[in-house]
């Protein structure tokens, strides 16, 4: 009961830098700043999965965390790589 | 006994998180260049990630209604939190190695740049 109203209280505020880093996203003047902001993103997202995962207590969510945190650093990574080299892929 | 030890230690790392979001979103929006940014981002992703994925991961230990799967979900909680613990900052540091050599963005309110001297552009400030 505690631990559901605690965290009850504390999403929101996670919801509030999903929206502060959603306006950088956005708004980012050049593009490292767009992927800077699709990252905290995604790392927002993987947080709040587990989150709810243990609100909801829905096991299946805290899975989707562990692919899309990887698939975050595989976005950095292929942003880098092109932006240095102007090649995709290998 | 344990299990509520877990659960307060668990939900404090989380409270913690929480406030170490709001700081990254205020400062990634405040601060002036993508160089700058990187530092709140990184407050984003480890004080903001890794330690509420741990605290979930313990919360998950202790919290008897998890029934079953508790221990499954604070398994992948660990599991996530050492992923990102490890990923981020070689994501962070890549992307800002390539911003730098592709010359996209400049260091504008800059004192010093040691790798290329032509990227900074002087007398743009104090700073953040």
């Amino acid at each position: 009961m505690l631990v559901e109203f605690y965290l009850a209280l504390i999403i929101p505020v996670y919801l509030t830098a999903t929206v502060l880093f959603l306006i950088r996203a956005l708004k980012g003047p050049t593009i490292p700043d767009h992927v800077l902001g699709v990252d905290l993103l995604s790392y927002n997202l993987a947080v709040l999965f587990i989150i709810l995962g243990v609100f909801f207590r829905e096991p299946i969510l805290i899975i989707t965390a562990i692919p899309l945190a990887l698939w975050i650093c595989a976005l950095d990574i292929y942003v880098a790589k092109y932006l240095e080299r102007k090649v995709m892929g290998s | 006994m344990i299990e509520d030890i877990l659960v307060y230690a668990g939900l404090a790392l989380i409270g913690l998180g929480a406030v170490a979001q709001l700081i990254s979103g205020i400062g990634v929006n405040r601060f002036r260049n993508f160089y700058l940014r990187l530092h709140a981002a990184t407050i984003g992703s480890i004080w903001g990630c890794v330690y509420p994925i741990t605290g979930a991961g313990l919360v998950a230990l202790g919290y008897r209604e998890l029934g079953e799967y508790s221990t499954f979900m604070a398994g992948a909680a660990f599991i996530t939190s050492f992923l990102i613990l490890v990923l981020s900052p070689a994501g962070s540091h890549a992307l800002a190695r390539a911003a730098h050599k592709s010359r996209l963005v400049l260091v504008e309110p800059c004192v010093h740049d040691a790798l290329d001297e032509s990227m900074c552009a002087r007398g743009g400030g104090s700073g953040a």
